[in-house]
């Protein structure tokens, strides 16, 4: 909205410049409740909270009710991408690429602590949340969060994707790497990573 | 009679209008962002090596021809046993039949022989 | 405390430091030069048969007055005694011990590890590169009691260098040779690989 429009593409143009009306309303809702509904998870499960993933997959908690039974191992015929678990620098350009590969539109859940900040790994090898390296719509806390923290969780991504119109193409854009490779300014990925909490005072090093 | 087909016709229709709409309503609504990344070959989040033309064994050709011959000769046989016990002649019949199979069982003992049946 | 610390000061007098019993682990010091030897002698001569490696690792402890340890742990699966040889590294000089790849075949990973994680290189290893960390790691050697928890650069160049690794530039010639990728790979990679050199950062076009 406003003096600086990003640039439209295909359908998009013709509805954002039409909408808000009774047809596009009604295609958005249309759109949103098949996309929030049939969300195709792709499971970047790495550690604990992959086991936990598991559990609210199987029948007790039970994904299928959402739509989600349908584990996608290849991102090509993924929605979401729920990084599960901690994400080790070695892991982190394997995320970003399998990220850059799920065709829009796509969502990512960060599950768990170690996703969403580090967690408890404060230390050389770990990504101090996965956010420094791909958009993340949905945190959800917990160490392994309970799978009806995680349902909670997929229950909010879905209504975000309900929240979502046709005629915002920007909400469709690739996310793009700077020149020097990040996807945030470095000063922003240092604030993200900083202790915070607890750890500040279980510092011993500098 | 050409009413007892109507319903058939609609439903042709009904499936190929789905079909098509399926497709073109998708290819319409759908967002379009290509990058050079996401048109790469996908091989678990690492850039791709190698090429994706793996050479094929050459005996899974030869495992083809042979089931497509004895896939006709069973076909031949099928309405032969089916309709065995109505036949004229059942002697004929019978004598007809192994002709056929002992040609094809000469050609199949020649492969056997030969070594196509051998996977290694 | 395990007979073998006996026989070992029978046959290498000089070389064989104390001995010592914890938790009933039997504990023997080595000097780093007759390492070798020692190891030989122990997986090869008919009462010992030391045939299972079972771990390498290395402590630094908190005192910066202690040399570094260099830890063997060994077992001898048919007579089922257990051993653990440590040999003591001078910080103040270069780390540097015999690497035991050509006895045991498991040592090759097991000793890439202490080098990744302690920078102790192995004199002999065939293929002395780093195994947990990325081979372009150049924050240091993680382990070690003067390494920061968080490591040595800034989160964001931490991220950065994440990003713009290149797993292909870390491709050895027989897993490109399993491939049959050898003629798809681009030629300044293959020059690369003919140079012996493994794994190269990618700059970013403006850093």
């Amino acid at each position: 909205m406003g003096l600086d429009q990003p640039k439209r593409t295909g359908t998009e143009s013709v509805v954002s410049s039409i909408s808000p009306n009774w047809v596009t309303t009604r295609l958005d809702f249309l759109i949103n409740w098949g996309r929030s509904n049939s969300l195709w998870p792709m499971p970047f499960g790495t550690a604990c909270c992959a086991i936990e993933f598991m559990a609210t997959a199987a029948s007790r908690y039970d994904l299928a009710r959402f739509g989600m039974e349908r584990m996608s191992f290849s991102p090509r015929q993924a929605d979401v991408l729920l990084c599960a678990g901690r994400l080790p620098f070695k892991l982190a350009s394997v995320i970003r690429r399998i990220y850059d590969q799920m065709p829009q539109p796509k969502w990512v859940i960060s599950m768990g602590a170690c996703a969403s900040t580090g967690g408890i790994f404060d230390n050389y090898a770990m990504v101090q949340g996965i956010d420094t390296v791909i958009p993340v719509d949905v945190y959800v806390p917990g160490c392994p969060p309970r799978p009806e923290g995680l349902l909670y969780g997929i229950l909010m991504l879905q209504k975000k994707v309900r929240g979502e119109t046709l005629a915002d193409s920007s909400l469709r854009d690739e996310d793009e790497l700077n020149r020097q490779g990040l996807r945030l300014p470095p000063s922003l990925v240092d604030e993200l990573s900083e202790p915070f909490g607890n750890s500040i005072h279980q510092t011993r090093s500098g | 009679m050409i009413q007892e087909y109507i319903p058939i016709l609609l439903f042709l229709g009904f499936v190929t209008a789905n079909a098509i709409g399926m497709l073109v309503f998708s290819h319409i609504l759908s967002p379009r962002r290509p990058t050079k990344i996401k048109a790469s070959p996908y091989e678990s989040g690492i850039p791709p090596l190698g090429s994706t033309r793996e050479r094929f064994s050459v005996k899974f050709y030869l495992i083809a021809m042979l089931f497509i011959v004895f896939d006709i000769e069973v076909v031949f046989l099928i309405p032969w046993g089916v309709q065995f016990r109505k036949l004229d002649d059942p002697l004929t019949g019978f004598v007809a039949m192994a002709i056929f199979i002992l040609v094809l069982e000469v050609g199949h003992a020649y492969a056997w022989k030969r070594g196509a049946l051998e996977w290694d | 405390m395990n007979p073998t610390v006996q026989a070992l000061r029978n046959k290498f007098q000089g070389a064989i430091g104390r001995g010592a019993v914890s938790c009933g682990d039997t504990i023997v010091y080595v000097k780093a030069a007759s390492l070798s030897e020692v190891m030989a002698f122990l997986k090869e001569w008919p009462d010992q048969e030391y045939n299972y490696l079972v771990d390498i690792t290395a402590v630094e402890y908190r005192d910066p007055e202690r040399p570094l340890e260099m830890v063997y742990e060994l077992f001898s699966l048919g007579r089922r005694a257990q051993l653990r040889v440590k040999v003591e590294l001078d910080k103040s000089e270069e780390l540097v011990v015999d690497s035991l790849v050509p006895l045991w075949n498991g040592a090759n990973w097991l000793e890439r590890e202490v080098f990744d994680m302690f920078g102790v290189r192995f004199a002999g290893h065939p293929d002395l590169r780093r195994i947990l960390m990325w081979e372009t790691y150049a924050e240091g050697h993680p382990l070690r009691k003067d390494f920061p928890l968080r490591g040595r650069f800034s989160r964001a160049e931490q991220v950065r260098q994440a990003l713009n690794a290149n797993p292909e530039a870390h491709y050895s010639m027989e897993e490109i040779s399993i491939a049959e990728a050898y003629h798809e790979i681009p030629a300044e990679m293959r020059e690369r690989l003919a140079r012996g050199e493994r794994g190269k950062l990618a700059e970013p076009e403006n850093s």
